[in-house]
């Protein structure tokens, strides 16, 4: 177990590097002049552009450059932003944010989209169950820039102009208030996919031959689901939420501006704007890692769930 | 029917903490946002794009934290007019040598006395080739600004311009090195601004400690170094030794957005006093639902057409320009496209300041039988190419504009757009786009000269912002007497004969003045918002 865990991240390190490389490269090849672009619609001084090119070692060619990069980062420096801030300070900042965003995310979806597929499988063909499929749907087809904004103006703004202050309308002043909302809206379409693949994955095992001798042996009915029939159904619904975890951190950039949450999707957009590619590598090897580390745990996780799954 | 016990208390628990969660938030808010004594008004802002360098804040958000900060040696009255601030007397016989005494009393945050060479010390380093900062060549006009900027790769071994000295304690010189008569408009910019002795380190330089959380003589300072990017607000306290006119109020707090369709929605629900900057989507919300705390007020700057006259022959002719200029129906656009957003623009020099001429632009009024009959006689090209950048609100207008083209003109018009401005000026930089372009002005001191010198002037090809490459003798000879003029009024006469040489010859087509849409809550009266877009928060008061 543990030899095989190390193999598994050593394995990670050339991906890391590859990471490093292919994003560096296509931000470097994003068209248009970082430095130029800092002025915003009026034009710098040549000079001033020039002199700012080499000190970011713009003028040099690619693989300088990368070299620069790559050396700075067994130093354990990410770099600076065109602003002069360490993108390690950076990075720390929002990925705080982030981090909170996705695990409010993650736990809303655990706990609403499994409650609700463990019950609509359990009343199957019943008014509840069809109640469920179709509200999934609905919930599937709304862009999450539609339920944030809606939301956002329902539960935030009417409410609270209304007296009832639930829900922060914007940014992370409030804790882990602030979370809820866009928590939800962002584990939205998430909630409806894991709803329906618990529903299926558990009606499917509770038709198992397993299950049938389960319930001739004339076990109880609640041992028979919680036990037998749940924990064989959870393994696909594991390996969806550890795959959602890294979209959930990474691909948040609607729900993020929406309600103002300075988190890494919006830095992460901004900085391809502006091709700080120091920021750009840096939040998303840093994603990559989350990537590769969500799917060790979530490959462990079968080895718990199923005896039968052993590592060497 | 035991069978659905385990479900009803799984989903039962997920409901009962979805409602504990509920019930726990209700009780922790109690009267959070209601409007106390220690309450701080809070205003919308973007992220400031660095940190609080004055010589390299050329942005707007940047500029409004700074602007609390510190106190211009000039500001802007109600009738447009320059004022002395933080100057006592701004003094000059030949607009060449200019002599600047302060008032008395001023201090630093730090207790530190405002001194002449303060000013000096903060030009010398914005000037600085070695400091790369991006308002340098706002100092270009400063004799000895030369040395400090010998060009990419040389070594500066001057130290400081020679142009710029202090006198004694209250008083410093500054020699152009040639007459300029809205030099002293000019010193409100954010540039201009003066540095305490505690902003450098012992290399010279300005410490990161110190573009964290600057110390100013304004009336507000701020209350803990600015961490960018991680900070949601920047919170200041009113410095109660600064001698001026001071704010009624004692908190400020700068609130940063990256939506402002969101920060809206946070204005209407109380949790945000000002937002200067209301997107066209919550104009008709903001009026409704606000009534008289939305404000709609000019605004200085300028929309335009471009035309690459440089190096693309099609569009030469002038009389091909004016035939354009008169297809566009600027009316419709402003109340429709930018829903009242926009003014009609009628002028290079925008209405707000000294010297605007209604009507001035004859071709700018639409008449479309005329344009199309002479766009025919002049030989007009039968297609044309119109480009604007994605990342601002231009599509529509565009799109707008375009279609006025096909209809009045009878010509194929491609529309191209570009990810952001920033592209558009690689590719004319390149010669590679040969379209007709969007492009605007947003002045940095309300002067006429502003709108001219560094957008159509000579000079400006290369350092400036004529991006149509555009020259023309007549016009810089009229702008260097309007700079050489003794008076404001003759200098005025002036500029108003180069503005005559641009509607003559339409390097650009100016198409619509900018208004500034803001809104503030029910919690604070008195909002007014200045010639460089800013809050003046001597004004502002609570409402208890």
């Amino acid at each position: 177990m543990g030899r095989y865990i190390i193999r598994r991240l050593i394995q990670a390190i050339p991906v890391l590097l590859g990471a490093t490389l292919l994003i560096y490269a296509i931000v470097f090849a994003l068209p248009g002049d970082p430095i130029a672009a800092l002025a915003g619609e009026k034009r710098m001084d040549p000079n001033i552009v020039a002199i700012l090119r080499d000190q970011y070692h713009l003028n040099d060619p690619f693989i300088v450059q990368y070299w620069y990069y790559l050396t700075g980062l067994f130093r354990g420096d990410f770099g600076k932003t065109f602003a002069g801030v360490p993108v390690t300070d950076l990075m720390a900042g929002k990925f705080q944010v982030t981090i909170n965003l996705a695990a409010t995310a993650l736990v809303l979806e655990a706990v609403i989209g499994i409650g609700l597929g463990l019950y609509a499988a359990l009343r199957r063909g019943r008014p509840a169950d069809s109640l469920i499929l179709a509200s999934t749907l609905v919930l599937i087809s709304i862009p999450t820039l539609v339920t944030g904004f809606v939301l956002q103006l329902l539960l935030g703004v009417k409410l609270k102009t209304a007296g009832v202050d639930l829900f922060p309308i914007a940014g992370v002043t409030e804790g882990w208030r602030s979370y809820l909302l866009p928590g939800f809206v962002l584990a939205g379409v998430s909630i409806a996919y894991l709803t329906r693949l618990t529903r299926t994955s558990l009606a499917e095992t509770l038709r198992a031959d397993y299950i049938r001798t389960a319930v001739a042996k004339g076990l109880p009915r609640r041992r028979v689901v919680g036990r037998h029939a749940l924990r064989n159904a959870l393994i696909p619904l594991v390996t969806f939420i550890g795959a959602d975890l890294g979209a959930l951190m990474g691909g948040a950039v609607i729900t993020e501006t929406i309600f103002n949450l300075p988190g890494i999707g919006q830095q992460l957009f901004s900085s391809v704007y502006l091709r700080e590619q120091s920021v750009v590598v840096g939040i998303v090897t840093v994603l990559v890692l989350v990537y590769i580390l969500a799917n060790l745990v979530v490959d462990l996780l079968y080895a718990v769930l199923d005896p039968r799954i052993r590592y060497e | 029917m035991r069978v659905t016990n385990g479900a009803r208390i799984i989903a039962g628990t997920a409901l009962l903490a979805l409602g504990l969660a509920a019930c726990g938030s209700e009780s922790s808010t109690g009267g959070g946002s209601a409007a106390g004594g220690d309450q701080p008004v809070r205003m919308e802002l973007g992220e400031p794009q660095k940190l609080f360098y004055p010589g390299d804040t050329t942005e707007s958000e940047g500029a409004e934290v700074l602007a609390a900060i510190f106190a211009p040696l000039v500001d802007y009255d109600e009738n447009k007019q320059v004022v002395n601030d933080v100057a006592e007397s701004i003094k000059t016989t030949d607009n060449k040598v200019w002599t600047i005494k302060i008032k008395p009393g001023y201090t630093w945050h730090n207790g530190e006395k405002l001194i002449a060479q303060n000013y000096v010390d903060a030009w010398n380093y914005a000037a600085d080739q070695d400091n790369a900062q991006g308002a340098n060549g706002f100092f270009s006009r400063v004799e000895g600004w030369a040395d400090l900027n010998p060009g990419e790769g040389k070594t500066v071994s001057a130290k400081g311009m020679k142009g710029l000295k202090a006198v004694d304690e209250t008083t410093f010189k500054v020699t152009l090195s040639k007459p300029f008569s809205q030099f002293k408009t000019m010193l409100g910019y954010t540039a201009f601004y003066p540095l305490p002795k505690a902003a450098f380190g012992p290399d010279g330089k300005i410490t990161d400690a110190y573009a964290k959380q600057p110390i100013g003589q304004g009336y507000f300072k701020l209350d803990k170094p600015y961490n960018k990017g991680t900070d949601q607000t920047i919170d200041l306290t009113r410095y109660d030794k600064f001698p001026g006119a001071k704010p009624k109020f004692d908190k400020l707090q700068f609130k940063l957005y990256t939506s402002p369709e969101t920060a809206f929605n946070d204005l209407v629900a109380g949790n945000l006093d000002v937002h200067d900057s209301l997107p066209p989507s919550a104009i008709s919300r903001a009026k409704t639902e606000l009534g008289e705390r939305y404000i709609d007020a000019a605004d200085a700057g300028v929309g335009y057409i471009g035309f690459p006259l440089q190096y693309n022959k099609i569009y030469s002719n002038v009389k091909v320009r004016e035939a354009i200029s008169m297809a566009i129906d600027r009316k419709t656009i402003a109340e429709t496209v930018f829903s009242g957003t926009r003014a009609p623009a009628d002028d290079f020099i925008n209405p707000l300041l000294d010297g605007y001429r209604q009507g001035a632009c004859a071709v700018c009024n639409y008449d479309p039988a005329k344009a199309k009959e002479q766009y025919a006689a002049a030989g007009g090209p039968k297609t044309l190419e119109l480009g604007y950048n994605t990342d601002g609100p231009h599509k529509e207008w565009i799109e707008a504009v375009a279609n006025n083209l096909r209809a009045n003109l009878g010509v194929q018009v491609t529309v191209k757009p570009f990810e952001k401005f920033a592209s558009i000026l690689d590719d004319l930089d390149k010669k590679s786009y040969t379209g007709m372009f969007r492009m605007g002005w947003a002045i940095d001191y309300p002067s006429a000269e502003n709108y001219l010198t560094p957008v159509f002037s000579t000079v400006a090809i290369k350092t400036g912002s004529n991006y149509a490459g555009w020259s023309n003798k007549q016009f810089d000879e009229l702008l260097a007497k309007g700079d050489a003029a003794p008076t404001q009024e003759e200098g005025l006469k002036y500029y108003q004969q180069a503005d005559d040489v641009l509607i003559k010859d339409l390097p650009y087509i100016p198409v619509y003045f900018y208004r500034t849409n803001a809104a503030f809550s029910q919690h604070i009266k008195g909002v007014k918002i200045n010639l460089l877009n800013q809050v003046d928060w001597t004004k502002v008061e609570k409402v208890a």
